[in-house]
């Protein structure tokens, strides 16, 4: 693409996100939405492939919807209020109605089905900022709207956690697998938004960073699905040692850092006396952790000298610069012992 | 503390430093120093309390012996991995051996840790080494199988452990095992402290393992390379009675209502897996099924919960640990020779290797509990302790004497006795290495005969 053009969709995408975190009125917070949407419908498409194109189709007319959704229910609230604040939307019918419309945005369960679908239509670094950077406006808003109805943002947290583990376990793309990860950690911080709103926070940026580790190692790979990851073991020897620990990372298993939003969530929801529901989200998460320890199995624990799957690839030498990936690699795996700083904070 | 911690980090950077000649010598000396060092702990400045203390960890005379058996074993693991890892390109062998490090920090920061949370995360975190042990150097592909039957069967133990802890951490403030001891929980019989005493034991069940819950271990421990399925024996189903026994003082009085049916799986299963065991064929499933059997009298020593009970539970954890690692190594010198764990195909080998056999003997003797060994002592512990809460026990637990007795007459029987068929008259004769690995194992099994006390726990 055209450097000027990447550049300036690149810095609209910037923009549209930070209008909305520095936004409080909702006319403004619902225009960055559509800004970012506007910027990163054409890097969906650069490649002019049909399934990109299907991919973006999809992408527009799932947000375009949602942003509708979002724009009406504070047009409703003004109506009853008189205020567009973000901070003072108190009434239940808009409240209800901006839940769902952000479930929509960003994927969660029952409103998850795009997701799996666009993410196998874009390639990888656009699969990345669509998996990372478009999570950050939609749970800006989220997390500022007071009183959330409770038991809502539980039954949409533990389906997700739920159909994020059933819905991977299918799959052999790993951009579907990707995405069905996401709907699962996504579930996770809806779980607890209307208890703790920085334990969301904390959550979605332990999933970042995660899930950055994964995309890049995928890129590097330059693998989209099972039977090629089979084979990275001949390319990147180091990288294939360390990815298990990136998916056990994202399974929540201590003593990685994956393990820390999953506990300090499941904390607070025993301390608001609701043992039960944490105790299925902690189990909803073994499922989500068989088909990453499948992908650690394909990749790094079953390397033999002369199977494999697929046809043996050309090595190229990369472009790809490292120390993104070398620097999230150790973060994934060695912040556990952070806890406490985190806590504090 | 910090002087055995330390070290022991010190040994994951090790192999990646050390040249390629002296890779395994070195590892291997290191870890032994370690081991010896270790040895200090023994002292317990006072019979119940807390030693060595300081804000995250404590030695007191319950995790004493098994800190030392976990140091002990690396030396051991890593002496019984060195000639089937030989073939290994040599960033793999480096590989293996900080892998086996890193397990032993982690075990070390289990025993020693005296915040539950702690003790539940480093349980946790011996999952991962242990998995990629018996998923990348396991020998069959049923290996995949039995990673993923034991990451899941112990995971869904655990993490209602999880919620469970934090639930107690928020009516009692504090996870401290200082404290855990004297807190006063006024626990009914409703549901909600039921599942949640569940919830705490299920966990550390799993992992002795109970029978009923046990059927990752006979895959673990066969997949499992010999340091894989040594450390597994040895020293990752203590973790289970260790932490039965630590959650077990807060858990009073509902336990007395809660405990009934798991006494009863836990002596059945003495009994089941005994009787599986007199009709293996697989070598190491066999010495598999005979851990779930101990471990199953081992936790009815737990859960019985009087001074004879725990105590017997220690040293049988102990002795069983050094006696089950020693079978595991000798089949291991099987395994190596003829690449089978059938026993059919190696039977006899008293005629080629007659020392190895007075170990085969010897681990046989350990294994049925031979009197004056500590296998014995916390044998008839348990039973005693049994007997006095049910005079019913002695049914169970006298059958599954015996059925002990049966399968290890049976083990050594079948291995070294009889005619040596002729397929197997060109083994290699037995390496010093081997002999060094089951002095190791045997010897300080027979030492402890002198000082029982010394691995007794809190009763001494």
């Amino acid at each position: 693409m055209n450097p000027l053009v990447l550049s300036l969709l690149i810095l609209s995408l910037g923009l549209g996100t930070t209008l909305t975190f520095a936004s409080s009125h909702w006319l403004l917070a619902w225009m960055g939405l559509e800004i970012n949407t506007l910027a990163i419908i054409p890097l969906m498409a650069q490649h002019h492939h049909p399934r990109a194109v299907e991919a973006t189709t999809k992408y527009f007319l799932t947000q375009a919807t949602a942003a509708a959704l979002i724009l009406f229910a504070s047009m409703t609230n003004a109506w009853i209020t008189g205020q567009w604040g973000i901070q003072q939307m108190d009434q239940t019918i808009p409240t209800t109605m901006l839940t769902i419309a952000l479930m929509l945005k960003l994927g969660l369960a029952p409103a998850h089905f795009w997701l799996p679908e666009v993410l196998q239509g874009l390639d990888l670094t656009t699969g990345l900022i669509m998996s990372t950077w478009q999570k950050l406006a939609p749970l800006a808003l989220l997390v500022q709207i007071p009183n959330l109805n409770s038991n809502l943002l539980i039954f949409i947290g533990l389906i997700s956690t739920m159909v994020g583990g059933w819905g991977g376990l299918n799959q052999t793309q790993l951009r579907k697998v990707m995405a069905y990860s996401s709907i699962a950690h996504l579930g996770w911080m809806i779980l607890i938004v209307s208890f703790n709103s920085k334990l969301t926070l904390l959550a979605l940026s332990m999933y970042i960073l995660m899930t950055t580790s994964m995309f890049l190692t995928l890129k590097i790979n330059n693998s989209l699905d099972m039977n090629t990851l089979a084979t990275s073991w001949a390319k990147t020897p180091i990288l294939t040692a360390l990815t298990p620990l990136i998916l056990l990372s994202l399974g929540g298993l201590p003593p990685l850092s994956g393990f820390m939003p999953k506990w300090l969530i499941l904390q607070e929801l025993t301390k608001q006396e609701l043992p039960l529901t944490a105790t299925i989200a902690a189990l909803s998460a073994l499922l989500s952790l068989y088909f990453y320890l499948r992908l650690s199995y394909a990749m790094a624990l079953t390397t033999s000298p002369n199977t494999t799957i697929n046809t043996a690839p050309w090595r190229l030498k990369t472009n790809q610069n490292s120390i993104p990936l070398s620097t999230s690699i150790a973060l994934t795996a060695m912040l556990l012992p952070m806890t406490p700083t985190i806590l504090a904070i | 503390m910090l002087k055995i911690l330390i070290p022991t980090l010190m040994l994951l950077p090790l192999p990646w430093l050390t040249p390629k000649k002296w890779l395994w010598p070195t590892s291997l000396m290191h870890s032994m120093i370690i081991a010896l060092i270790s040895l200090y702990w023994l002292k317990n400045s006072s019979e119940e309390g807390w030693t060595t203390l300081n804000p995250m960890m404590g030695t007191d005379p319950l995790s004493t012996p098994l800190l030392i058996l976990t140091c002990w074993l690396l030396p051991l693991m890593i002496l019984a991995s060195q000639n089937h890892m030989a073939p290994e390109p040599l960033s793999r062998q480096r590989t293996y051996i900080s892998l086996l490090s890193s397990l032993q920090v982690f075990l070390i920061l289990a025993f020693s840790a005296t915040e539950i949370l702690m003790f539940y995360i480093m349980f946790e975190a011996t999952l991962i080494p242990t998995l990629i042990i018996i998923t990348r150097w396991g020998n069959q592909k049923e290996r995949l199988n039995a990673g993923t039957y034991f990451l899941f069967y112990t995971l869904a133990g655990s993490l209602p452990l999880l919620v469970a802890l934090l639930l107690l951490q928020n009516s009692t403030g504090t996870l401290s095992m200082l404290i855990t001891p004297y807190n006063d929980l006024t626990l009914t019989t409703s549901w909600s402290h039921k599942l949640w005493w569940a919830g705490c034991m299920i966990a550390f069940l799993v992992k002795m393992p109970l029978y009923g819950v046990h059927l990752w271990l006979p895959k673990a421990h066969v997949e499992a390379p010999i340091a894989g399925s040594m450390i597994l024996a040895a020293v990752l189903l203590k973790l289970g009675g260790y932490g039965m026994m630590r959650i077990m003082v807060t858990l009073d009085p509902l336990s007395k209502e809660m405990l009934f049916p798991f006494i009863i799986l836990a002596l059945w299963g003495v009994i089941m897996t005994g009787s599986i065991c007199l009709r293996q064929t697989d070598l190491k499933s066999l010495i598999a099924y005979s851990s779930v059997s101990h471990m199953g009298l081992v936790a009815g020593g737990i859960l019985i919960q009087t001074p004879w009970g725990f105590t017997g539970a220690l040293i049988l954890m102990i002795a069983h640990g050094l006696a089950s690692s020693a079978l595991f190594c000798l089949a291991n010198t099987n395994y190596e020779r003829t690449h089978s764990r059938t026993m059919l195909l190696a039977r006899g080998l008293q005629m080629i290797m007659p020392l190895m056999a007075s170990w085969w003997f010897t681990a046989s003797l350990a294994n049925l509990a031979l009197p004056p060994l500590p296998n014995l002592m916390g044998e008839i512990m348990i039973i005693s302790s049994l007997f006095n809460w049910s005079w019913f026990t002695i049914i169970l637990t006298g059958a599954g004497t015996l059925i002990t007795a049966g399968y290890s007459l049976y083990l050594f029987l079948m291995t070294q006795r009889g005619p040596l068929p002729q397929h197997i008259t060109a083994l290699s004769p037995s390496h010093t290495r081997e002999h060094l690995l089951m002095a190791l194992h045997l010897l300080p099994l027979i030492m402890i005969i002198a000082k029982p006390a010394l691995v007794s726990g809190w009763f001494a």
